[in-house]
Formats: C-alpha cells, structure tokens, sequence
C-alpha cells in the first residue's frame, strides 16, 4: 500500500494504482478522454492533469503516472483549474457546437466537461477548422471529422481489443484525422463499441442515429439475452420501445463490449403480435379457465413433457420445475437454439441461460425421443418436429402468435427476454441479475406469476420465488464453474 | 579581436575526398575506434566514465550530458542496446549534421562504433531526414566501405565485438528529430512522441534499452577518446566545454557554418566569421538556439557568450546553436508568425494542447500582421501559450511557445503598432516581412 493525499486528505492506495484510477475510486473528480480502463493509458488528450509535490511549471498527467509514496496530489488547484480551463478551450475553439443536434448530447463528456470545467465562453474569433460530416466507416457506423476530439479510443480499441488496424490516424497537428485503412471499410463485428467509447458523436451508429435522445429514454441494468455469454447491458426505452442496447462494464464477463449482433437485436424485443390473454380450447379464456384446461390435459402427469426455453430465469425455470413435479410430469427438457460464435464474445448457444436449466435439472431434448402424449413448451423456443407427431394436448406459453400458437390445446401469455425478471448463469457460470427494459402491458403476466397460479405455489412474491431457486441452486455447480448459487451483481 | 576557429570536428571538411576511408584512415581515423574494441582504452563503462569526466553535453539541443545518458543503460537485462544516431536534423536554423554527413561521415561512423562498445550495443540506426540525399548516400556509402574493411560486422578486427549499422530514413516530419517519435518512427508506426518515464535508456526502441544522440555528438566521441576527458574538459568555457559547429542564417553577409568552442562572445561572431550584418544594417534581434529557443535583442546580444550559461543567463537556451540573426528592417510580427506556421505545420497532432494551440496561434497573428489585430490579441496569445507550455508529451509546443511569447514580450511595440495603423498598414510591409527562418 501506499500513502498519499489526495487535496490534502491522506488515504492509502494499492501499489500499481494510477493517480487517476486512485481519485477515480475516490469519487474525485478528475476529467479525461483518452484513459478507458479496458483500452489503455495512452495520455493525449491531456485533460487530466493534476498538480503533483506542488509543481506546477509541469502539470502531470494522473492517467500515466504510478501512486507514489507520500504524493502530494491536487486536483483543484488554481493551475489545474487553469490548465482545465485551457484543454477544454483548444477542444471548444474547432468543435462544432452541434448539440443539438448531436446524439451524443446528454451523454457527452465534452459537454459535461465543458459544464464543470470549461471556461464558460469562447475567446476565439476566427473560423472554425472544416471536416467532413459524414464518411462512412462501415455499413454500421458513420464518422463525423468535426466533432472527433482525436482522443485515438477508436484506433486504440481495434489494436488493443481486437488486434486489428482498420482505422487510424493520417495527416499531422490540427489536420490529423481519423481515416480508414487501406483495407476498405470496417468489417470487424464488435465495432459498435466504438461508438460506445467516443467521447463525442464524432462516432455515430446508423442504426441508431437520430432515432432516440437520450433523456427521454428509460435504462433497465441487463444482460443481453443473445448468447450464452450474458454480455452486461443497459437496455434503453422510450414509450414502450427498446432504442438501443449498450454495454455495461463487467470485468469477468466482457470488460466494457458486447457484440454487434447482440446490441442490434434490441429491435427483435419490439413485438407487434402479442399474445394477451389466455385461450384453451380455441376460445379466450379467463385464467382460471386455462389452469383448469391444464391441469385436466396433464391429469397424473404420466406421458406429458415439458419443454422449456433457456432465455427463462432460473426463477422461471425452477417455478416451471416445482409445477412439474407437483404434477407428476418428469421429462424436463430445455430448448437451446444456436448461431456461430466467435473466440472474443458471442458463444453458439444463443441463449443466455443453459447453464441455469441444466443446474435446476432440464436436459436436452434426447436424439431419439419419441413423441409425448402431451408437451408443455415454455417460452419462446425452436420445437423438434417430430416431437409434435400424435400430441393429445399441446400447451404453449409464447410472447408472440404463431403457428405453434394457433394449434394450442391451451395458449398462455409470455414475456419477452426483456421483460422477464430473475436470473441468468452464463457460459461461465456467473449468475447475473436480469431486469425488465419493457413492460408489455394488459394481458401479460409476469412468467414466474404465471407459473406460481398454475402450480399453486405458495410464493406472495418474487423475493420468496427467489430465495426458494437460491436454495435449489445452493451447492450445484454448472458447467461454467463458479457456485451458482451466488448472483455477482455488477455496476457500469 | 579574432575567434579562433575550431579544427576538430570540421578539421578534414575542406580536405579532398573528405568521405573516403582510406583518407580518414591516414588523417588517424578509426585507430580509437579500434583501441577501444581492443580494450585498450579500458572496459566500456571506463569509456562512458571518460565521456561523462569529458563534460560533453548533446548538440541535438536538450544539452545533457552525454556520458551521464549513457551510464542510465541498465546493466543484463538479457535484452539487446541500441544506438539510435539522430540525424533528422529539421530545427529551423540548424544544418550542421548535413555537413558530417555530407563531408566526414565516417568521423560520424567512428563515434558510432566507439558509442556501441561502451554502451553494449550491437546494433546501430543512423536516422536520417530524407532530404539529406547527399548526406544518405556518403554515409550509406562509407558504411559499405568500413564493413568491407572489416571495421563493422562480427568479430571485428578479432577483438570479438560485432556491431551492424543501418541507415533509416525518416518521412520528412519535423517530429521524428525528438527522440521517441524517432523510435516509433524506426519500429513503423505513427511517430507521435512517447511519455516519459519510461526513458529510452531504460525502455527505448522495440523496448529495450536504446541511447540516443545527435549525430555531432557522435562525431565529439572519437576526439574524446583519442584526446582524453582531460583535454576536452579544456576546450571553452569550463562549465560547457567542447568546440561546437555554430549555424549562423540570416541578415549577415557570410552566413555558414563555424566551428569555434564554447565561451566566446556572441556579437564577435556575427561581426567576425559572419562578416557583420548585410547591406550595413543594425542587428535586430537573433534566435539563438534554432528557432525553438528565445529571441534576444541586440542589446542582449552584446551581452551573450555562445555557451550554455552565458545563453541561459540571458533567458534564452543555446539549443542546437542554430543562430537566426534578424536586422532592423524585419518585420517581427511576420517573422513570429513565419515561426509558428512552421509549428503548426509540425506539430504532430497527438497532444491537443499543442494539435488545436498552434493553429490558432497562426490564424490570431495572421490576423494582426494583417492589420486586423484586436488589443486583447496579445495577453490571449501569451495565455495561450501559457496553457501550450508544459502541457504536452514533447517540447514541441514549449519550442513554439518560447520564441512567440519572448518576441511578443521584447518587440510588443511592433504588435500595437499593427494593431493601431489597421489593415492599410499591410500594404508596402512585405520587403521586412520575409523572415529568413526555416533556412534549414
């Protein structure tokens, strides 16, 4: 450990800490650009320097520099304010100003920056330097020359995080810019993140771009449903619509990224043919009309299967579980659809919680399984044809009509992977906490609800539905590795 | 009185066939070299104690000690030592590694082989700019020559000690003379300046340890070793001894290169060797350390010895001993903002203090040399740069900061007199507004 004062407080710092990352822990602030803990020190932007042992001929910047042993740091002192001031004025004299129409506007460090430690108003007269506005990086993401601070987190990110040079820096002093390589657009499928990590909308995604301010969006704290991998989100949405996902840093699952196609799936979750409301027997029906249809269907449970999706919680899983075994029904399989992964990030399995079917003891759905006498499909879920072959009953519980929808012996509502509340373990074994982006109105119930009527569970709510799947989970260890048991909540 | 001019480092300039081996070789050259190798000038680390004892400070323009950079080379870490030769000499004012270059190279190749052993390097870079083609091709030329003589390549001379020596040519970027961009430039990526520490000595080319040194640096080594630490320490002035090669540009009738040691007066040289100033004009002011050092005035002038403390008590610093001389008819507020279009031109654009300061710097004092000026123009150029200086990775924008702030600050009276006369003032100026800098 170290000791040091930070603006005269003394405090202790691990060793190999920087002096940004110490005042960063702290909650001091201390502004920066070019510093992203997942990319590197790189120390251009020289936003964030810091007053050290009382020099201030040469400001040091607290990105690069170790903790030392009996550091006097100030970070509020008149030079440093200064020094603020005067960065952020050589960011300001060229930068277009275009806030308002800027998607970065409300998220944007310049602007932020610019509130808390700018110098409130322009000593410069003469024409701002032009650039082009719009060059196209890729099918995905556009970049504006105007707004780019040339903080290199984009070029960094590719050489850094994916090995990779599509992007870099060409021409020197104030005509540097970032340009394309000679090897024609970006194609590298995690390349959203830059977007993400621009400082300024000098990044833009096209898919995203002047559909959504900021402000007005709604974030839930969520993991992406699209793999395996559980990538830590924000889902962001406005009147009823998810708008965007976007990563959430979590160091043992995907430090600060996520993919391209889990993040431009955030559409799929839009859905139009909802189904609401129940219906056995090819009329609508109340609930109770339907938990009836059930539970005269199954009878002792003998020749009856479920089959469950893997984007359920482990909460879903294990209340779908306790009305299984409270109807003799022993045949739990759960359905994993598949898409090609990659080595970075996105796994095959595209759903996100295999492992926390397996651990409540679903398996899949045997080679050579033969047709039940009824199936109970839960969720949103690809059915092996042939398992539909000679069905008595079909219950299916589904967000979204369809075929398999229409020929039901009993319909249920369900949620999207959005909506659902509980737990997902992923590839590793981690379980994380999943929350709803979107609340999909009349005629849906909550999953675990749904599943807790049907089994005449005795859980008043979801906390009680929660401690009873820690239970179950307690002592099981998934493929992944660590303890399911333990929920490893993260923060961005 | 007259200067004695120097004959150490410019000794065989005038000598025919200056850059041939078998001339060197009889004038006495490569005999250090090959003492050295042979031990007989005593282990590596005597040699660097020699040079430091020597009291030889680098010409490429920081002026620290030379032996003092090598001793910081740690010691077996299992990786190679580079020498990285800076010959990308592009400070305004400054040409007097081209005349190594194009009329001793070998001296230059001596003090890389002598260099190497001492530090524990087997592998050398001589960096040079791309329009040095003459300098390029002798020196490429005389490399050809000492491996075919056996003086480079392995085992030379049988003393056991290899050593390879390449030329690399930079782009033409102004940058790649401060030493890290070098290395970046030499490893093929994009040659912005590193942070420090790590220093290069430490953690330099390809991460291992590397010395870097200007070329007439270099070329003072195989005299030191020949000659002693003692008779260099000798040479000038006592605190920053040596004999230097002096660049003189500008309003003088024989500007050139001189050589001369440290310690004599300022004024004798631009009245002596450089002939007085042109056309019987008065001295305005010179910039005395290629341009990124502060301007003096003539009263200064009368003032300064042409030694690292005489400079630096006149708050100047001697730099690269790139001496621009400006007569009384020069247009100050041109010739500054000359300078810092060479500056904006350069700066390499990582840093944004120096990326977005030195343009701006440009446009505010295009406007006042056109009349246009504002009163508030001045303190926003001298905060400007105070918010430029001391805030970047390398001394660039410290270099542009110090002459535009010290010709501000001593020739104010020019700034205000353009800002007062207006846009009219503009016409008939241009014969003073051709400021002779950038004449390297």
């Amino acid at each position: 450990m170290i000791t040091l004062t930070i603006n005269g407080e003394t405090t202790e710092v691990e060793d190999g800490k920087t002096i940004l990352q110490a005042c960063l822990e702290r909650g001091v602030d201390v502004p920066y650009y070019c510093y992203h803990e997942d990319i590197g020190i790189d120390g251009n932007c020289r936003m964030c320097l810091v007053e050290v042992n009382g020099n201030t001929d040469k400001l040091t910047i607290s990105c690069k520099q170790p903790c030392g042993e009996g550091m006097d740091i100030q970070t509020e002192s008149p030079e440093v304010k200064k020094a603020r001031k005067g960065v952020l004025e050589f960011y300001l004299i060229n930068h277009p100003l275009d806030c308002t129409i800027c998607d970065e506007a409300g998220q944007c460090p310049l602007q932020d920056y610019a509130y808390r430690h700018g110098p409130g108003d322009s000593r410069f007269v003469e024409e701002k330097r032009h650039a082009d506005k719009r060059v196209e990086f890729s099918d995905k993401v556009l970049f504006d020359a105007e707004r780019c601070i040339l903080c290199t987190r984009c070029t960094r990110f590719f050489e850094n995080v994916r090995d990779s040079r599509p992007i870099g820096v060409c021409e020197m002093g104030g005509k540097s810019t970032i340009t394309l390589g000679p090897n024609g657009k970006i194609e590298d499928p995690y390349q959203l993140n830059i977007v993400d990590i621009c400082p300024v909308g000098a990044l833009t995604s096209r898919a995203q771009r002047f559909m959504q301010r900021v402000w007005f969006m709604d974030f839930a704290e969520t993991v992406c449903p699209g793999c395996s991998k559980g990538c830590n989100i924000q889902a962001g949405a406005y009147q009823g619509q998810l708008k965007r996902f976007e990563p959430r840093r979590n160091a043992d699952v995907n430090k600060s990224w996520m993919c391209d196609d889990g993040r431009l799936s955030f559409d799929t979750y839009n859905l139009d043919d909802r189904v609401r409301g129940f219906r056995a027997l090819g009329a609508d029906a109340t609930i109770e009309q339907a938990v009836a249809a059930v539970r005269k269907a199954v009878g002792d449970g003998a020749g009856v299967a479920v089959l469950a999706s893997t984007k359920n919680t482990c909460e879903e899983l294990f209340a779908i579980r306790t009305w299984a075994q409270g109807k003799g029904v022993t045949t739990l399989w759960h359905g994993a659809s598949t898409w090609a992964g990659d080595d970075f990030l996105k796994q095959d399995d595209a759903t996100p919680n295999t492992a926390g079917a397996v651990a409540l003891g679903f398996v899949p759905v045997p080679a050579d399984a033969t047709a039940p006498r009824g199936l109970i499909v839960a969720g949103d879920v690809d059915i092996p044809e042939h398992l539909l072959d000679g069905l008595d009953f079909l219950v299916v519980q589904a967000p979204q009509v369809g075929m398999l929808a229409e020929g039901a012996t009993v319909l249920l509502p369900g949620r999207t992977a959005m909506e659902k509340r509980g737990t997902w373990i992923n590839h590793q074994g981690i379980r994380q906490e999943v929350r709803p982006a979107l609340d999909p109105g009349a005629g849906v119930p909550a999953d675990w609800a749904l599943w807790r009527d049907l089994a005449d569970a005795g859980w008043p709510s979801f906390a009680h539905l929660r401690a009873a799947t820690d239970e179950a989970l307690a002592g099981v260890v998934p493929s992944g590795g660590a303890p399911a048991g333990d929920v490893v909540e993260t923060s961005a | 009185m007259t200067l004695p001019m120097g004959n150490i480092i410019s000794a065989r300039f005038g000598k025919d066939d200056s850059c041939a081996l078998k001339g060197y070789r009889a004038d006495g050259g490569y005999d250090a070299y090959l003492a050295a190798i042979h031990g007989k000038k005593g282990t590596p680390d005597d040699i660097t104690a020699m040079v430091k004892a020597s009291g030889l400070k680098g010409r490429g323009g920081a002026g620290f000690s030379t032996g003092m950079k090598w001793s910081f080379v740690p010691k077996n870490t299992g990786k190679p030592v580079y020498l990285c030769v800076n010959g990308d000499e592009s400070e305004p004012g400054t040409f007097k590694d081209r005349q190594i270059l194009e009329l001793d190279p070998h001296q230059l190749l001596e003090g890389v082989g002598i260099t190497c052993y001492a530090i524990g390097a087997h592998t050398a870079y001589v960096y040079l700019r791309c329009e040095f083609r003459d300098g390029i091709r002798k020196t490429e030329a005389a490399i050809k020559e000492a491996y075919a003589a056996g003086l480079f390549g392995k085992d030379i001379d049988g003393s056991g000690f290899d050593l390879d020596v390449h030329v690399h040519i930079g782009g033409g970027a102004y940058i790649c003379g401060e030493e890290t961009s070098l290395l970046n430039s030499i490893e093929g990526v994009r040659p912005y300046p590193r942070n420090k520490p790590p220093f290069p000595a430490v953690e330099g080319l390809w991460s291992c340890p590397t010395i870097i040194n200007n070329v007439e640096t270099i070329a003072n080594i195989p005299h030191i070793v020949k000659h002693g630490a003692e008779w260099h320490a000798k040479l000038g002035h006592p605190d920053d001894p040596g004999s230097r090669l002096w660049c003189v540009s500008g309003h003088v009738n024989t500007p050139g290169v001189f050589e001369i040691e440290t310690g004599y007066s300022l004024q004798e040289l631009i009245d002596g060797p450089c002939g007085g100033i042109r056309n019987g004009k008065r001295l305005k002011a010179i910039i005395p350390g290629g341009s990124s050092s502060k301007v003096l005035t003539a009263n200064e002038v009368e003032k300064t010895t042409m030694d690292t403390p005489g400079i630096r008590a006149m708050g100047s610093s001697l730099g690269s001993a790139g001496i621009i001389v400006l007569d009384e008819d020069t247009c100050m507020v041109q010739a500054n903002l000359n300078l810092m279009r060479f500056y904006a031109h350069e700066s390499c654009g990582q840093c944004t203090p120096c990326r977005e300061g030195t343009p701006w710097v440009v446009k505010i004092l295009e406007r006042v040399a056109s009349g246009h000026g504002r009163k508030a123009d001045l303190e926003l150029l001298l905060d400007i740069a105070h918010n430029m200086e001391g805030r970047t990775v390398c001394a660039l924008a410290d270099g542009a900061c110090w002459p535009l702030t010290s010709i501000i600050k001593k020739f104010r009276h020019e700034y205000e007199a353009k800002i007062q006369q207006g846009p009219e003032a503009d016409a008939g100026t241009t014969a003073g507004a051709s400021a002779p800098v950038g004449a390297a």
